[in-house]
Order: structure tokens, then C-alpha cells, then sequence
């Protein structure tokens, strides 16, 4: 039985295709402009099909989940990216009690209980200070592709500190510190240091362990590390973690067709 | 015409209106379809909320919004008009236990940018008068004063000051300043009594000492001596207490409400219009007998629909307290749209919801309520309380909403929560809501959808 995930984040729409019989990834893939461009998500879908020889009509359920789930009319329901980033990550890290996403839009923490299953989270959306968008300002600024951020910035020796908690007030911050001559690495260090720090306060005292990393940005290697020093522990990256909230929408939709199935009982299930 | 209970929208209310008006008995004088309150008033925010279809919730919203109409109508009537700022529930039992004086809550005007989607300007003025958007929406009351364009200016003003709120008494010295007489009476932050002292217990399971009651006591004779100044008869103990017996039996009504909406299997009441009654508890929209009318058809409208097994949302809607009035009555139904109930509420004026006491002289009972204000005390004993609250109507869920800019509330939220999730380990959200917060609606959505689907993976565990 395949199920489908579709995550249409603010930036990029991913999508997983899961086969619930053999608990395994089908096919997964991304496109960039996420819920930007209306119809993507369902190309997108088309495409992964097509490449795997499936047909649409094979696809038993599907559900939508990000920023702009609710503009994905041909899902059958939508979860939030909490409980879908939690069942993705749960998949490669059944262990992990803390997750840390990092998305375009928003950060959110997220804490699971011993059952991997959603305890509660915290959300920081109010501000682009503490998400991805910040990251591409700043590489905008600094003349740098995004994914090259990390690698910047892991050649810093001084972290430049910077003071402004809003995007906005931060761009006008970096270009003074820019025009003051303070070196790029030293300021793209300084931006994933403040992150880190929005994250750490979202997290209030105690965090428990393993805490895991996921979200777009979490592709930047050395952001990992910034919020391993901002929390004071350890902090892992999972597998993926561009893919876990449509992995995990997947998941969630081969859960929702066994309960119906459950439901309806045995002989409904044989009908 | 009956109608299963559902919520509809302004437009359904209307072509429901005019069923009921061929059909149904008379409507009250401020009866009438809802949409005439968009037209003549520019109540824009009607057209993005939807409604409890029973004509006791017309009648509810009906008396909510002709609170400007009949203001002015009890002026033209004779009546001297009192406006009660911040106390929220004290002084209107004062007042209108005069036959000659109707009490109001300028502060409600905090709603109005709300409601008018900010084409009423009113924060507009406040900041031109210094007072910006880092204070409280109560603000808008400041510009509702200069502008006088939605209420009558008040024959007195009384004002508690003190352990009550930052923003607001700032708001009222700005007022004040502006040539506006405010009488002010003063309410001590509450504290604890000391071992050995006199100790009087007040609404709520929470105690006060003596000379704290004792002290609001006074305040509250010198507002009595001015009221009756302004009346120009004396307000003494039998009318003061029969003011007292006239609140109660309206409380009682309120609380049992409150009671049979929070405790139904199946929710026989949305929470806008539960949001909305408990605000009645106030000042009686400027009309005591009538709010008592009004609460009275819409107890028996849920008696009804409790009989019938009737609700207004899935039966297996996540029980949700809810802390905080929001700027934006749109958050409330959004949180019904994502799947959540309010199974208990606490937004920041219980004391006016509990019973005087009946057996003290007035004043002094009078003086207890007021102390139980859970925001003249330690935000521990109010977190103490919403966790009893919550543990008593056995909530699945808690939402703490957050007013942008009321400088009391910064912390409250965080301790709350993580008071209640100590104890009781159910998932609690802040929220900000702004008052117009449709550019929030996708982000507040997540928030509230999650929540729901948390509490939902709690129950099936």
C-alpha cells in the first residue's frame, strides 16, 4: 500500500511516497518556491509516480502537511509539521526525546515521551530572527549561496555578536558591521550563533537527550554545532532532515488507513 | 424556527433573521439582523466570524453591540452615567445598586479596533497622545474619550489604580491629564498574611489579611460618598445589599451556564458566545435586567439542547481551557476550527464572576471580591487556580493568550504553564493574538491544529 506525504513549506515542497507493507521509502523528492506557486505540490507528486512506474490511482492516501498544507486540495486530510516532523524523525531516531526544526518560515521545538509520541512543543513564528529566511538575508547580503553559509562561517575566529532579534532591524545591523570592515565568516557565525541562541531560549532550562536536528536548515553543517553550544549538549542531525515532516505526513497517512481499517473491522477489511 | 444548532455566518444569520421575524415572537427593542451592525456601524469583523444559530445568541450579540444606543438613551432619559474603569465588576454593583445610575466599562473599548477591522482610527489618536503600540490595546479607550465617537462622555469616572496594571494606569494618567476628572481608589497588591495576622478568606480558596480588606473597605466608602453625591440620594446598606442579591442571582445564572456549557458531553455552546457572556458579568452592557434576561434564554437554550443530546461541535472536540481574553474574537473560532472546545475559562475577571457574600456587610464584601482580582496578586496564586480550574472540568489542553503589549501578562503565561504542565503534564500553547490577527491566522492555525492533534495522541494513549 502506498502512501503519500507532501510537506509544502514556505520555501521548498517536498514529497515522500511510502509503501506501509514493507515500512520503506518509495520515492522522495523536493522543488524550490514551495507554496508559492500553487499546483507544484501536485507535479511534483506526478513526477515521483511517473519516475517509479506508479500510477495515482495506486497512491492509498495522502496527507499535507507545512506551512501551506491547507492550499494541497488533493490530500485527504492535513497534520501539523509537529506531529509530522516528530513520526519522521521517530523513523530513522526512535530514540529521540528533543527535536530541534528549522524551517524557512519558523523554528519549533518539539519534546516526545518515552513513546516517541508528542509530549509538547514550543514555536517561534512571530519573527524571521530564528529561521531559515534569516540565513538567506544573510547570505544575500554576504554574496554567498546558502548552502556555502556554513562553510563561511566555519572559518570564523571571532564570532561578530549581534544584537537585533528582528530580520529586519539585523539586515541594517550587518551592513554597518560590513561597512566597518568585520570579515563575513565572522558575521555568517555570529547570525547561526543568534539563532541558536532564539532556539536555546524557546527551550527554557532542560532539554532531555538525544535531541535531534531537522528542518531545511539543518543542511548547514556548522548550525548544528552553533546550537550544540547554545544548548549545552549534544545535538544530532537526522538523517534527511530536509524530508522528515513528508516522510513523516506519509507515515501518519498508512496510520490513518489501519485505523479505518480497524474501525470498520475484519469483515469490512476483507469486503 | 428550530434549527439544529450549528454555527453560521453573518450572511446565513440573516436569511435565518428574517424566518424568525415572520415566525417567531417579537424581538427585543435592540433586536434586528446582525449585518446592520457591519452597515451602520462598520462592525466589519462580523463578516469573519461565525455564529451560534439560536436566537438567544442573536439576542446576546444584539445587546452586546447596542451598548453605545442605549447609553445615550439613559442619558436622554435622565440617568447619570458612571464609567468604571479596571475594577471590572466591583464598582458597577456600586453603582447600579442607585436606581438613578448606570455603570459602564470604557476600558471595553480595547475591543473596538477589533471589531471595526481599524477603521475606527482609535489607536491612531492614542499614539498621537503618546500613548503607542507598546501599551495594551486598552489604549483605544483613550482615543474613544477624544473622539467621543462611540460612547457618551461619562458624568464620573472612577478608576482602581495600583496592583492592577501598568499599561492601564498609565492610559488613565494620560486621560487624567487631559482634563478628565478621575476619581481613584486605590487596591493594594494582595498578599499572603503573615503567621499570627488577622487573615479574611476571599473568593477562590485565597486569603487576604484584615487590615488589606479592611483598607479596600474604605477606598470603596469614599467611591459609595461620591456615587451617592452624583445620584443625589444616599446609597446605604439595604440598597447596597439588594444591589449585591441583584448581581448574585445574575453570577448564578452565569455560573451555571458556565457550569452546563463546560461540562457537556457534546459542546451545546460556541466559545465566542460563552466569551461573550462571561463579559456581561462587567457592567451588564449597560442594562442589568436585561443581561439577566438575556443570559436567562441562552441557559435555557443549552438546557435544551443538553436534553436533546444537540451540539454545535464533534462530539469528540479536545477539551481546552482557556486562559486570557484575545484582542481578536477571531481566535476563538479558529480554535473550534482546528477541533477544540472550551471546557473552562479564565480570562482575567473571575472575580466577577463568583458570589458576593451575602452574609457580610457590603462593602466589606465587596472589598473581598475585589481582592480576589487575579491580577492584584502573585501570579503563582492565579497559576494555583487555573491548575485546580483545569483539574476540576478535567481539560485535555492548555491555550494562553497573550495581549501584545499589557505589560502585566509578560511573565504570567510562562509561569502558568509551566505550573500546569508540572502537575498535570497536558500540552499548553501561548499565543499572541493581536486584535486583528488575520496575518497570524496560518501560524496561530499550526499552533491550535497541533495542540489538538497532541491532546488527541494523549487521549488515544
Amino acid at each position: 500500500m502506498i502512501c503519500a506525504g507532501i510537506d509544502a513549506g514556505s520555501r521548498t515542497t517536498k514529497a515522500v511516497l511510502w509503501d506501509a507493507t514493507r515500512n520503506a521509502i518509495v520515492a522522495q523528492g523536493s522543488v524550490f518556491e514551495g507554496v508559492e506557486r500553487p499546483g507544484l505540490a501536485q507535479e511534483l507528486l506526478t513526477q515521483l509516480l511517473a519516475d517509479n512506474g506508479l500510477e495515482r490511482r495506486q497512491v492509498a492516501a495522502t496527507v499535507a502537511t507545512g506551512y501551506g498544507r491547507n492550499l494541497i486540495e488533493f490530500a485527504d486530510t492535513t497534520i501539523t509539521e509537529i506531529t509530522c516532523h516528530a513520526r519522521g524523525v521517530r523513523h530513522w531516531a526512535p530514540a529521540a526525546r528533543t527535536i530541534i526544526e528549522i524551517g524557512g518560515q519558523d523554528s519549533k521545538l518539539i519534546r516526545l515521551d518515552a513513546h516517541g509520541a508528542v509530549r509538547d512543543f514550543a514555536m517561534n513564528d512571530r519573527c524571521a530572527a530564528g529561521s531559515g529566511r534569516f540565513l538567506e538575508m544573510v547570505a544575500g547580503r554576504l554574496g554567498v549561496p546558502l548552502p556555502r553559509l556554513g562553510v563561511l562561517s566555519q572559518q570564523s575566529r571571532a564570532p561578530t555578536a549581534i544584537s537585533s532579534m528582528c530580520v529586519v532591524f539585523a539586515e541594517t545591523e550587518i551592513i554597518g558591521l560590513l561597512a566597518s570592515g568585520r570579515a563575513p565568516a565572522d558575521l555568517a557565525a555570529g547570525v547561526q550563533d543568534a539563532i541558536a541562541a532564539r532556539v536555546a531560549a524557546m527551550a527554557g532550562r532542560s532539554l532531555e537527550a538525544p535531541v535531534y536536528f531537522t528542518g531545511g536548515v539543518a543542511l548547514i553543517p556548522s548550525m548544528a554545532t552553533a546550537l550544540a553550544t547554545a544548548l549545552a549538549q549534544p545535538v544530532l542531525i537526522s538523517p534527511e532532515p530536509m524530508l522528515t515532516g513528508a516522510l513523516g505526513a506519509a507515515m501518519l497517512a498508512a496510520r490513518g488507513l489501519a485505523a479505518d481499517e480497524t474501525q470498520r473491522g475484519p469483515a469490512a477489511t476483507e469486503a | 424556527m428550530n434549527a439544529l444548532p450549528r454555527k453560521i455566518s453573518l450572511a446565513e444569520w440573516d436569511a435565518r433573521h428574517a424566518c424568525l421575524v415572520k415566525e417567531g415572537p417579537a424581538e427585543p427593542s435592540y433586536g434586528g439582523p446582525l449585518s446592520r451592525h457591519v452597515s451602520c456601524r462598520q462592525d466589519l469583523r462580523l463578516e469573519h466570524l461565525r455564529f451560534d444559530n439560536s436566537p438567544a445568541a442573536l439576542r446576546l450579540w444584539n445587546l452586546l453591540l447596542t451598548e453605545e444606543d442605549r447609553l445615550g438613551a439613559h442619558r436622554a432619559q435622565g440617568r447619570k452615567l458612571v464609567g468604571a474603569m479596571k475594577d471590572l465588576g466591583t464598582v458597577p454593583v456600586m453603582a447600579y445598586s442607585l436606581p438613578n445610575l448606570i455603570a459602564f466599562y470604557p476600558d471595553g473599548a480595547w475591543w473596538t479596533p477589533c471589531l471595526m477591522e481599524l477603521s475606527d482610527g482609535l489607536f491612531n489618536v492614542a499614539s498621537r497622545l503618546g500613548v503607542e503600540e507598546s501599551f495594551c490595546p486598552v489604549r483605544a479607550m483613550l482615543g474613544a474619550f477624544v473622539t467621543q465617537a462611540h460612547f457618551p462622555l461619562p458624568d464620573m469616572l472612577v478608576c482602581s489604580v495600583g496592583a492592577v496594571c501598568d499599561d492601564f494606569s498609565a492610559i488613565a494618567q494620560r486621560l487624567a491629564a487631559l482634563g478628565f476628572v478621575i476619581h481613584w481608589w486605590e487596591m493594594p497588591r494582595r498578599r499572603r498574611p503573615d503567621p499570627g495576622e488577622e487573615a479574611v478568606p476571599l473568593p477562590g480558596g485565597l486569603l487576604a489579611p484584615a487590615a488589606q480588606v479592611e483598607f479596600v473597605r474604605t477606598e470603596l466608602e469614599r467611591i459609595r460618598r461620591l456615587l451617592a453625591e452624583l445620584a443625589g440620594q444616599p446609597l446605604d446598606e439595604s440598597a447596597l445589599a439588594a444591589g449585591i442579591q441583584a448581581a448574585n442571582r445574575l453570577r448564578r445564572q452565569l455560573a451555571e451556564l458556565r457550569r452546563l456549557v463546560f461540562s457537556a458531553e457534546h459542546c451545546p455552546l460556541p466559545a465566542l458566545e460563552v466569551l461573550i457572556a462571561e463579559m456581561l458579568a462587567i457592567h451588564y452592557c449597560s442594562d442589568r435586567e436585561e443581561t439577566s434576561a438575556v443570559l436567562g434564554e441562552l441557559l435555557a437554550e443549552v438546557q435544551q439542547r443538553i436534553a436533546d443530546r444537540h451540539g454545535v461541535l464533534d462530539r469528540d472536540a479536545v477539551r481546552v481551557f482557556w486562559v486570557n481574553p484575545v484582542a481578536d474574537m477571531r481566535a476563538m473560532d479558529l480554535l473550534e476550527e482546528c477541533g477544540g472546545r472550551l471546557c473552562g475559562t479564565d480570562f482575567m475577571f473571575t472575580h466577577a464572576l463568583v458570589e458576593i457574600p451575602e452574609d457580610a456587610p457590603p462593602l466589606a464584601a465587596l472589598a473581598r471580591v475585589a481582592l480576589a482580582d487575579p491580577m492584584v496578586g502573585p501570579t503563582q496564586d492565579r497559576a494555583e487556580q487555573v491548575l485546580r480550574a483545569i483539574e476540576e472540568v478535567k481539560a485535555e489542553a492548555l491555550v494562553i493568550s497573550r495581549i501584545p503589549g499589557a505589560s502585566h501578562c509578560a511573565r504570567e503565561g510562562v509561569i502558568i504553564r509551566q505550573r500546569v504542565q508540572a502537575r498535570l503534564a497536558i500540552p499548553a500553547l501561548e499565543l499572541e493574538v493581536p486584535p486583528l490577527c488575520d496575518a497570524m491566522i496560518p501560524t496561530l492555525r499550526s499552533r491550535l491544529q497541533a495542540l489538538v492533534e497532541t491532546a488527541m495522541a494523549q487521549r488515544q494513549r
